[in-house]
C-alpha cells in the first residue's frame, strides 16, 4: 500500500471494495471470510471475495497467502462494453471508485489490458465530464459519473466561477466563510426536524 | 468481517466534507476494543504456533486487520484536525458554544494551542520594520473601498469601532462601516455585504 495517501479517506474507501481471491494455505479460525463456508477453518483452494486491503497485504507476504483475481467490472465482458462506448455506462452504479480501484487491480492483470481500458474510458468520457461541469441540470448530468468524476466536474464548475469573477475584476461582495455557512444550514435543518 | 465499524465512521465524515461532526467517542471506544480483542487472540495463537505451524497464516490475517484499523483511526483524526484548522480561520479564535461541543477535549486543547501559535506568528510579522503584526485572516480579497454597506443578520449587540464610536447591531439594521472593522463579522456571518 502506498504511503503517500495513508491518511486519505477516499483511498481507504477504495481499498474497502471487495476483490475475488483464491487462498493457497489453510487459515484456521478464519472461516467467516467465506460466507458459504460451514467450517470454522478456511481451507486452501477456497475462492471468495475479501476487501482489497486484506487481499493486498496477504498477497505481499512471503510466500503470498493468496492470489488476487480481477473484479468482474474489469473482466473481458465489461472491458468490451467500455471500449465500445464508455459514455453509455453508469459508472456510479457499476463501481463508484472505478478508476481508483482499477489502478490497484491493474497490477494483477499480466496482459495490461486493464490499464488501457482505464485510459480509453477516461478519454471517451472526458467530453461528457466537460458537459456535466457546464450543465445547469446538475443532478441529471452528474448521475452517471463515478465518484472521482463528480469531484472533477464540481472542481471545474468552481474554477469556471472563479474565472468569471476575476473577469469582473474581483468586484464582488465579501461572503460568509464556507464552514460557517454550512454549519448554520445544518443547524437550521436540525431545528426544523424537532 | 474486520474493520467494519471504522469504515462507518469514515463514511459519515466523508458525507459532510464541509462541516464538522460531533466527536464519536463511543464508536472509537468500540473500535479500540475490537483491536484489543484481535491483539489478544493473536498473542495466544502466536504462542501456540510452536505446536501448530498452520496458525501463522491466521496471525498474519489478524495483524493486517490491526494495521488497517490503525490506519483508519489515524485518517479519521487527521481529517478532523484539518477541519479544526479551518475552524480557526473561519470562526476566529473564539468558537461559538454549539461548535465547541462538537470537539472532544483533546481536540479543543489542540485548537487552543493552534490558535495561540497562529496569533503569536501573526504578531511577530513585520516587527523588524516597525509594524506590530498583521492579521492574516483579514483582507482575504483586496478591499475595493474603505467603507462598505452591510446589513445585520442577527442581534449581535454593541460593536465598538477603533475611533470610539459604538454601533448597535440589530437584526435587519443597515450600516455603513469601515471595511477593516467589519470584515471579520462578515466572514462569521453576522453581517452581510450589500452591493
Amino acid at each position: 500500500m502506498s504511503c503517500s495517501n495513508y491518511l486519505s479517506i477516499t483511498d481507504i474507501l477504495v481499498s474497502h471494495e471487495k476483490v475475488p481471491c483464491k487462498f493457497f494455505y489453510d487459515l484456521p479460525k478464519m472461516g467467516f471470510l467465506d460466507p458459504s463456508a460451514v467450517d470454522d477453518d478456511l481451507k486452501a483452494g477456497t475462492n471468495t471475495e475479501i476487501p482489497l486491503w486484506l487481499a493486498e497485504s496477504l498477497h505481499s507476504r512471503r510466500p503470498p497467502l493468496l492470489s488476487v483475481d480481477l473484479p468482474k467490472i474489469y473482466k473481458d465482458a465489461y472491458r468490451e462494453i467500455l471500449n465500445a462506448d464508455a459514455c453509455t455506462v453508469d459508472l456510479y452504479k457499476l463501481g463508484q471508485h472505478f478508476y481508483e480501484l482499477g489502478c490497484y487491480v491493474a497490477k494483477y492483470d499480466i496482459k495490461g489490458d486493464v490499464t488501457n481500458t482505464l485510459i480509453n474510458t477516461f478519454k471517451q468520457r472526458f467530453r461528457m465530464l466537460l458537459t456535466a461541469s457546464a450543465s445547469n441540470d446538475s443532478i441529471g448530468s452528474m448521475q452517471p459519473l463515478s465518484g472521482s468524476e463528480r469531484k472533477f466536474a464540481a472542481a471545474a464548475a468552481v474554477t469556471e466561477n472563479a474565472i468569471s469573477m476575476w473577469l469582473q475584476r474581483g468586484d464582488c461582495a465579501l461572503k460568509t466563510a464556507n464552514m460557517v455557512a454550512n454549519h448554520r444550514k445544518r443547524k437550521r435543518a436540525e431545528m426544523e426536524m424537532f | 468481517m474486520f474493520a467494519e465499524k471504522v469504515i462507518e465512521l469514515l463514511k459519515e465524515s466523508e458525507r459532510n466534507p464541509d462541516t464538522i461532526d460531533p466527536f464519536k467517542d463511543e464508536k472509537i471506544r468500540q473500535i479500540l476494543e475490537e483491536m484489543q480483542t484481535l491483539f489478544i487472540m493473536n498473542m495466544n495463537d502466536a504462542n501456540a504456533t510452536t505446536e501448530n505451524k498452520s496458525l501463522w497464516t491466521t496471525v498474519q490475517v489478524r495483524h493486517s486487520a490491526l494495521e488497517r484499523n490503525k490506519r483508519c483511526l489515524l485518517a479519521y483524526l487527521y481529517s478532523r484536525m484539518e477541519k479544526i484548522k479551518t475552524l480557526r480561520w473561519e470562526f476566529g479564535s473564539v468558537l461559538p458554544p454549539d461548535v465547541r461541543e462538537l470537539l472532544s477535549d483533546d481536540e479543543y486543547e489542540w485548537f487552543s494551542r493552534y490558535s495561540t501559535n497562529l496569533a503569536s506568528y501573526m504578531r511577530s510579522l513585520g516587527q523588524d520594520i516597525g509594524y506590530s503584526g498583521i492579521d492574516l485572516t483579514e483582507n482575504l480579497r483586496p478591499p475595493k473601498a474603505l467603507y462598505m454597506e452591510v446589513v445585520c443578520t442577527t442581534d449581535y449587540g454593541k460593536l465598538e469601532l477603533s475611533d470610539g464610536d459604538v454601533v448597535m447591531l440589530r437584526r435587519n439594521s443597515r450600516h455603513f462601516l469601515p471595511a477593516a472593522e467589519c470584515q471579520t463579522l462578515v466572514r462569521q456571518g453576522v453581517l452581510k455585504q450589500i452591493v
